[in-house]
This record gives structure tokens, C-alpha cells and sequence, in this order.
């Protein structure tokens, strides 16, 4: 672990911390305090407000039905109503939803993990015919709207005979074009001297992969595969298309379906909208520095 | 490599890709085409697959619908809302982190705090905060003195309130780009400037403006591309329909309602094609713009 | 306009990069700080120019104090090390950006910037991007930006450690002519000594953040003020004999006895040693082990059993493998004593 956190600071120090000689020069001991202030005062504002709608879900989700619609508002309940949750996973099969969402995630996350780290070492290492070609057609996909997919990829599920199974949920998403270029990318930095000296040890390709390549890249693919975890669990209208049987729902598919359900009863709601949101914000505060430098790098690449 | 392709190493490298290729190529390229066809289908019978003919009834279909005018209306007013606050608001933001040296990644864990969370499971909280009785955006209006707004049941204010939820969601990421634009910026180019004599508002119209030219044009095309696709927004905020009275329809939306609910497959597939057109030439447009402005 | 540092330290944490400087630039001089890396002349400069402020001390422009205040206020010009050229910006955009800053009226801004543009030969490239342009035009469009405000002074910051050998002759005679035409008070930091000492009128000497000498560049060579100077100038690098260990060479100097009790090394420049035969004046013993030839420079290295010196300038080039013995004038001689100061002497008859 110490390891994959070294590998990944210089560019992550780059975004997370400014240059200390850059702070010198522009921000500088020098530059006047009020400026300072200001900024603080402003970012502090604005985080606050970013907080707000998290700030809100979880106070309702603890409130009272009769707190939930007190104006004005309270923030803080008078006692704290964990029962919320328990009804909620009453009301609606929010237990099953989840292990759905966790089955779903989990799969397509190692299945697309397996396809891209296969395909991208093929693109970085590899030499075989038509490899631009076939690249520079699979990088123009990425230009394609993914919302115009949805029929014919409907239909193809359908002939397949998939509605209504996880299969149809997994299947689809077990290879992305955009994780096989990050992932070529970051190959493709590491020394093909390394590649050579494994051969010459008597490795062959797929050990030199695995046990070389793989662990060097660590972080790259830890950021690839949490950026697919958080796609993958937030995922919305594929589900809602393929599935209509209750037990099959994810979370969010199943979330929405509980809007009608709980009706008025915001407590309610806003305790099941926290089961959706909050394993995303565990995984967020524990592996941020992944997920910020796997959009970075998105971004640096276009 | 040095050495060239060969038989046996395309072979090799064949393994190597064909489960990524199958899954692609079944569910990304293959649909790609499919789209472009079934958009000039006629007469199409869902339940046999037959194809009458092909023409281009659907898109004149579609272009003589106006719940389709309105939804390309609608999307345009999102895009335009939506990217240019966004990248002025998260510009501002990203410059101030750079301000600062302590709390700096504190503020900039919690802007992008929304990234990460469920469309759906956000929406439905902003729903509660837009609720026209209870809901705390009213209250905080009140306070100020102006009358509640319903906001999701007001067909004028459908798309207001559409658009601050995707700017509050979207910041996170635009901060994160444009910190990695600034941090790209040479120091010396500031120092230059204030021996210049460029005060700090100068230096930032001046130096950091044109210079993270390349970030804002990116930023701009991936906020246009995104947010043309806008579709689990507004699902979820008007719980399950596209806004009251229609008056939040998507391009997307569209497409869904279409497919999903109409089973209009070649009409859906004609709307999916146009959207691909209108973000195509907008992207183009945006690139041209790039090569004119931010070339050094 | 003259620069004076009164007391001035600059320290990053626990560590003093400068300690109590003092120093005045004299107002229409080119000025070189010249040290090695890390001592402390690329921090001298950033405190002329505000864009850093020192610990404690002051700096005065002129009469005024101008310690804390800013890079926008104090209205140097600065080329610097990388040019920090705009790349956005055409060559003649770069020129009239610190007029724009002044808000200078456009037209008037032109015309300054191509007089500048003219003034440092670059008037044929106005309207290319920095990118465009070689390392020495660059460089030149830097000399003109910096000049383009009037500055009062212009601060170079290793202006031409980028540029190939050739052009770094030809930029420094460029950049010696355009100070004179303009007659700006320059400041020029560089780690050459070549550079330092060819175009400055006068050279400061810096080493682990203090000044080690501050005087012309002739006095500079010829009366170094400490070993450090000594050694850091001139090429070869000059002998040095340790009369701890030799007392011998001592009492072949023609010094008073006092002033022989404080040396414990004297220091000969190569271009200063001559050969004799009579061992009584030797003040080096040994046998020609080398002799180089570059071009029309001869230099001859000779080794005992316990140091090496170097000779440039022998007259009759010996055979290598002979014996001879090296000696010096009395003026050329330098003295240094314990603490590697030079020693001020008279020069007596020998006892």
C-alpha cells in the first residue's frame, strides 16, 4: 500500500498540493492577508453549500414524521430516529436492492478489470496487424453518445433471451474503451526494458503481466476500478430498461420505485436516498486520492 | 516493439484482446450501426423485427413533433445554463484553492463531494429541498422575503431548477480539471508578470485565462457532451415524468419515452441519431473555436 | 537608481540563504552577482526585484525604502533564467505587455515596442509567438520586454546559461552594449566567472549566503579578499601551497617575520609562475609531468611527491620528465592565513 501511494505522488502532489514555490510566488507570504481571508471565507461558504443537500438528507432521515415537515425547518432532531432506516428496509426491499447493487458492481468491476488489463497490455506491448486501425476506431466509440446504444443493445439483450436477469445488467459493461486507453496509457510508461528482461528470464507474456506489469500499475487500475465501482452502483436507466421484476432491481432502480411507495413520508425517502449514497462516500473518503487522480488523468488525456 | 507483426504475434495478441472486442463490439460498435439503420426503418414491427422499408419518415416525424422541438429546446437551455456557470463558478473556486495553503484539499473533498453520489438518490433529496411547502430552498426564499416558488410543479421554473442541481453536481470534476490546468502553468510566467506590473485580477485575465485556454475547452466540450445526455436528472427530480406539463423534456428523455414507453423503436433510434448529429457539430464548432483562440 | 541592502537575511524556515548582506549598486553600473549554485544570488535578486521579501534588513531604491513592497509596485525589469516569454502573446505583444499593464495609449505602445524591438535587433520577428523564435532571439525579446517600461533597474537572472557557447559571446556583448546605450543600473547573476568578469563594471561575490568580495573585476583577480574569491576565479584554478606543511617556502619570501607567523598558504596563479634555477628562490619543486597543448595554449603540470601545480605561462616550454624549479614575483604571490583570508603584506629584503 505505502508503495502504490508513493508511485502515485508526483502527480497527485501536483493537484493536491500546489508547488511550494508557486505559493510563494503567487499567493506569496507577501499578498496582502485580506486576500486570504476572502478566499477562506468564500471557499468556506461555498463548501457549506455544497454540504447542504447531504447536510438536509441526513437530518430528515433522522427527523419525526411531524419534524420532517416542521417549518421552520429543524435541523437537528429531537431524538434520533434510527427506526427511519429500519422502516425503510421494511417498506421496500432495500436489503435485497443492495446485495443486487453489490452482486451487479462487483461483477462487472472484475470483469471489466480482466478485459481491459488483457486488451490494453495487447495495445501497449504487442505488436499485431491493423493495431491503430482498430484503436483509433474503438477511441472514436467514445465519441458516440452512450444513450444511443440503449435500443439496439435492448434488443440484442432481448434476442438473447436476458431480460430480466443480472446477466443483462453485467454483461453489457464487463469491457470499457475508456478504462483499456487509461490503462494503455499507463502500460505503455512503463520501460519495455523491463518487458525484454522478462523475456529473457524465460517469462512469458501473460506471467509478465500478471506478476509484473499488474502490480506496477496498481494504482492506475485501483483508480480505473473505482471510477467503474461508482458508475456501476450510481447506473440508472440500463437497469430500469432491462429488468422489471422487483427482485432483480438495483438500488437506485429500486430507490425510485420507492418514491411512489413512501409517498409523503420524507423521512423516509431521505433515509433510503442515504442506503444509496453512503457507500459511495465511505469508498470516496477512504480511496479519494484514486478516484481524483483517475479524473485527472481522464482529463489530461481528453 | 521493434520487430514487426507477425502471424503468430497477432495470433498471440488475438487472445489477448478477443473478450474486450466480443463485449465491444456487441454492446458499443455493432448498436452504433444498428442505430444508424434503424432510424431510417419503416413500418417496423417490434414483435417480428420486420422492416417495411427504409426512409426518413422517423426523423420527419420527429422534426414535426413538438414535444421533440421542445426537448432539443429544453436541452439546448440546459447546455447553455449548464456549462457556462459551471466553468465561471468552478474556475473562481479552483483559483481560491490555490489561494490557500491550509484546508485546501478539505474544501476541495467536499466540492467534489457530489460526484460521487447516486443521480437518482441526490435528485430525490434536491426534490425535497425544491418542495414547494417543506422544502428548505423555500424557506431560505422566505426569509428573504420572496414568496414560495414551486418549483417542480411551476412549468417556469422546471428547468431553473434543473439546472442548479447539475451545476452543484458537476463542479467537483470541473474544480479537479482546472487545478491540474493551473498547476500546469509555469510560475515564472506569473513572476514575469507582476515584475510586469500586472495587479492580480490583471494577472488573471492576462496570464492564467489565455494559458488554461486548452483546460477551459476541454472542460466546456466534455460539460457539453454530458450534459446533452441529461436524462437521470430529470427522471428522478419530477419523479418519473420529464417535468410538469412536459416542460422539462430532454433530448434523452425523449428517446426514452419513445423506446421504453411508446415502443417507437425507429422513431427512438432517429432521435438517438439526431442528438449524436447536434453534439457532433457542436463539438466541431467548440474545436474550431479552439484552434482560433487557443493556439501558441 | 542605486540599490542599497542594509542587514539584509533571508531565511526559509531555519535555513539563512542570506546572512545580513550589505551592499549598495551604484546607479548606471552593470553589476554581476556571481557565486555558485545554492550560494545565495538568484535569492539577492528576486528581493531587488519584490516578487520575494527578506526576513529582516531593508532594501532602498535610491533614498527610498522600498522593503515591503511589491513586485507590481517597484517597477524593475527582469529577464529571466527561462525568458518566461508569453506564449500566447506575439513577440511584439510581449514587448508592449508592461506598457499595456500601464495603460499606456495604444498607439504610443507600438511605437515603444518597436523602437525596443529595433534597439535589441529583433524588429524583423515582431509579429512571431516566442515559440517561433531561437534561444537568442527569445532572449533578446526578454532584454526588450524588461526594458520596455523604463525600468530604473534591470535585473538578469542567468540570461544566458539557455544559449549555446557561441551565442552566450555574442548576447553578452549584446547585453553590454544595450546597457550602455540605455545606461540602466543592471544587475546580472550568473555562476561564470567569464561572464561575470567580461562585461560587469563591478562583481559581487557571494558564497554561502554572504558577499565575499565587492569590487571591480581587475581588483577582483588581482586582489582577491579571502581564498574562496581565489580559487573561484580564474582558470586553471590557481595553485595553492600549504606552508604548514612546507615552512620551506616561507623563508624564500622576502616577508616580515610577523606577517609569516599568520599565512598557512599562499596561493600562485599559473599564468604567474616562472621557471629559475636557483633553488633558493623555488618556491615549487618537481618534475614536468604533462604538458598540454590546445591551440596556442600551453599548459604544463608539475608534481611532487605530495601536490601537483599548473603553469600557463613558462616562457621555454619544458621537456617532460625534467626537474624544475617554479617561483613567482613578490606582487603575485597571495597570502592566506588560518582562516583562509588573505594576508596584506610588505615586502622586505631578505635576511
Amino acid at each position: 500500500m505505502e508503495q502504490i501511494n508513493r508511485k502515485s505522488t508526483p502527480l497527485l502532489a501536483s493537484i493536491l498540493k500546489r508547488k511550494k514555490e508557486k505559493a510563494d510566488l503567487d499567493s506569496g507570504a507577501s499578498q496582502n492577508i485580506s486576500t486570504r481571508v476572502a478566499a477562506y471565507v468564500l471557499l468556506g461558504l461555498g463548501s457549506f453549500t455544497m454540504l447542504i443537500p447531504f447536510l438536509w438528507m441526513v437530518s430528515t432521515s433522522l427527523k419525526s414524521p411531524a419534524e420532517a415537515v416542521a417549518m421552520p425547518p429543524v435541523w437537528i432532531p429531537q431524538v434520533f430516529r434510527i427506526e427511519n432506516f429500519i422502516e425503510a428496509f421494511e417498506v421496500a426491499p432495500f436489503g435485497r436492492y443492495f446485495l443486487n447493487s453489490v452482486l451487479i458492481t462487483a461483477l462487472s468491476t472484475l470483469g471489466e478489470l480482466l478485459t481491459t488489463i488483457l486488451a490494453a497490455f495487447a495495445f501497449a506491448k504487442l505488436k499485431f496487424y491493423g493495431k491503430n486501425l482498430l484503436f483509433t476506431i474503438l477511441i472514436a466509440t467514445m465519441m458516440v453518445p452512450g444513450e444511443l446504444l440503449i435500443i439496439p443493445n435492448y434488443l440484442t439483450i432481448s434476442n438473447m433471451g436476458l431480460i430480466n436477469t443480472y446477466a443483462a445488467m453485467i454483461i453489457p459493461y464487463v469491457a470499457s474503451v475508456f478504462s483499456v486507453f487509461m490503462l494503455k496509457q499507463n502500460f505503455e510508461s512503463i520501460p519495455n526494458e523491463l518487458y525484454y528482461a522478462a523475456k529473457v528470464d524465460g517469462s512469458n507474456d501473460f506471467r509478465f503481466l500478471w506478476t509484473i506489469l499488474v502490480p506496477l500499475s496498481k494504482s492506475a487500475i485501483v483508480a480505473v476500478a473505482i471510477l467503474k465501482i461508482i458508475g456501476s452502483w450510481n447506473a440508472f436507466m440500463w437497469p430500469l430498461i432491462v429488468t422489471n421484476e422487483t427482485a432483480l432491481r438495483p438500488l437506485p432502480v429500486g430507490l425510485l420505485a420507492f418514491t411512489t411507495e413512501a409517498g409523503t413520508h420524507y423521512q423516509l425517502l431521505m433515509a433510503a436516498s442515504a442506503i444509496v449514497i453512503a457507500p459511495m462516500i465511505l469508498i470516496y473518503l477512504f480511496l479519494q486520492r484514486y478516484i481524483i487522480m483517475g479524473v485527472a488523468k481522464s482529463g489530461l488525456k481528453g | 516493439m521493434m520487430e514487426k507483426p507477425t502471424l503468430k504475434s497477432s495470433l498471440k495478441s488475438l487472445f489477448y484482446i478477443a473478450p474486450m472486442l466480443l463485449i465491444v463490439g456487441t454492446f458499443n460498435l455493432y448498436p452504433i450501426v444498428q442505430s444508424f439503420l434503424m432510424s431510417l426503418y419503416q413500418d417496423y414491427n417490434i414483435f417480428t423485427g420486420e422492416v417495411g422499408g427504409y426512409g426518413f419518415s422517423n426523423f420527419v416525424e420527429i422534426l414535426q413533433d413538438p414535444k421533440f422541438i421542445l426537448a432539443i429546446r429544453n436541452t439546448f437551455i440546459f447546455v447553455l445554463g449548464v456549462v457556462p456557470i459551471s466553468i465561471v463558478i468552478s474556475l473562481t473556486i479552483a483559483v481560491l484553492l490555490t489561494k490557500i495553503e491550509a484546508l485546501s484539499s478539505f474544501f476541495r473533498s467536499i466540492y467534489f463531494l457530489p460526484f460521487v453520489t447516486s443521480t437518482v438518490a441526490i435528485s430525490i433529496v434536491w426534490s425535497w429541498i425544491y418542495h414547494s411547502r417543506f422544502g428548505l430552498l423555500n424557506y431560505g426564499l422566505g426569509l428573504l422575503g420572496v414568496a414560495p416558488i414551486e418549483f417542480l410543479e411551476d412549468p417556469d421554473y422546471a428547468m431553473l431548477a434543473l439546472v442548479i442541481m447539475a451545476v452543484w453536481k458537476g463542479l467537483g470534476f470541473n474544480i479537479i480539471l482546472f487545478l491540474v490546468g493551473l498547476n500546469n502553468i509555469d510560475a515564472n510566467y506569473y513572476s514575469a508578470a507582476k515584475i510586469d506590473g500586472a495587479k492580480g485580477f490583471q494577472r488573471f485575465t492576462n496570464i492564467t485565462v489565455p494559458l488554461l485556454g486548452p483546460t477551459i475547452f476541454l472542460v466546456s466540450v466534455m460539460g457539453v457532451i454530458n450534459s446533452f445526455k441529461v436524462f437521470d436528472e430529470v427522471f428522478a427530480l419530477f419523479q418519473s415524468r420529464p417535468g410538469p406539463a412536459g416542460s422539462a423534456m430532454t433530448v434523452v428523455y425523449y428517446i426514452f419515452q419513445k423506446f421504453y414507453q411508446e415502443n417507437q423503436y425507429a422513431v427512438a433510434a432517429a432521435a438517438g441519431i439526431v442528438l449524436f448529429l447536434i453534439i457532433l457539430v457542436v463539438t466541431l464548432i467548440q474545436m474550431g473555436f479552439n484552434k482560433k483562440f487557443v493556439h501558441y | 537608481m542605486q540599490v542599497r541592502f542594509n542587514d539584509v537575511t533571508m531565511a526559509y524556515g531555519d535555513k539563512a540563504v542570506l546572512q545580513n548582506i550589505n551592499f549598495t549598486i551604484p546607479e548606471g553600473k552593470l553589476v554581476s552577482i556571481l557565486g555558485p549554485s545554492g550560494c545565495g544570488k538568484s535569492t539577492t535578486l528576486m528581493l531587488i526585484s519584490g516578487l520575494t521579501f527578506p526576513s529582516n534588513g531593508q532594501i532602498y531604491f535610491g533614498d527610498k525604502e522600498v522593503t515591503k513592497q511589491d513586485a507590481v509596485k517597484r517597477k524593475v525589469g527582469m529577464v529571466f533564467q527561462n525568458y518566461a516569454l508569453y506564449p500566447h502573446l506575439s513577440v511584439l505583444e510581449n514587448i508592449m505587455f508592461p506598457l499595456k499593464m500601464e495603460k499606456v495609449p495604444k498607439k504610443q505602445r507600438r511605437e515603444r515596442a518597436m523602437e525596443l524591438a529595433t534597439l535589441v535587433q529583433i524588429e524583423d520577428h515582431v509579429d512571431k509567438k516566442p515559440k517561433q523564435l531561437s534561444g537568442g532571439q527569445q532572449q533578446r525579446v526578454a532584454i526588450a520586454r524588461a526594458l520596455a517600461k523604463e525600468p530604473s533597474i534591470l535585473l538578469m537572472d542567468e540570461p544566458l546559461s539557455n544559449l549555446d557557447a557561441r551565442l552566450r559571446i555574442e548576447m553578452r556583448e549584446e547585453i553590454h552594449r544595450i546597457q550602455q546605450e540605455t545606461g540602466v543600473t543592471t544587475v546580472f547573476v550568473t555562476h561564470d566567472q567569464e561572464e561575470a568578469l567580461s562585461i560587469s563594471d563591478e562583481v559581487m561575490v557571494l558564497n554561502e549566503g554572504a558577499i565575499q568580495q565587492n569590487s571591480d573585476p581587475i581588483t577582483l583577480y588581482r586582489k582577491p579578499k579571502n581564498r574562496f574569491v581565489a580559487q573561484f576565479l580564474g582558470t586553471p584554478v590557481i595553485n595553492t601551497i600549504d606552508t604548514v606543511a612546507h615552512p620551506e617556502v616561507l623563508d624564500r619570501l622576502a616577508l616580515p617575520e610577523n606577517t609569516k607567523r599568520t599565512v598557512t598558504m599562499i596561493g600562485l596563479r599559473a599564468e604567474d609562475l616562472v621557471t629559475t634555477t636557483n633553488q633558493n628562490e623555488a618556491l615549487f619543486e618537481g618534475t614536468v609531468s604533462h604538458v598540454a597543448r590546445v591551440g596556442k595554449d600551453v599548459t604544463v603540470h608539475i608534481k611532487n611527491q605530495y601536490q601537483e601545480v599548473v603553469a600557463t605561462d613558462l616562457g621555454v616550454i619544458p621537456q617532460e620528465e625534467t626537474d624544475i624549479y617554479l617561483t613567482a614575483q613578490m606582487k603575485d604571490i597571495h597570502l592566506f592565513d588560518q582562516n583562509g583570508e588573505t594576508v596584506e603584506f610588505e615586502a622586505v629584503a631578505l635576511a
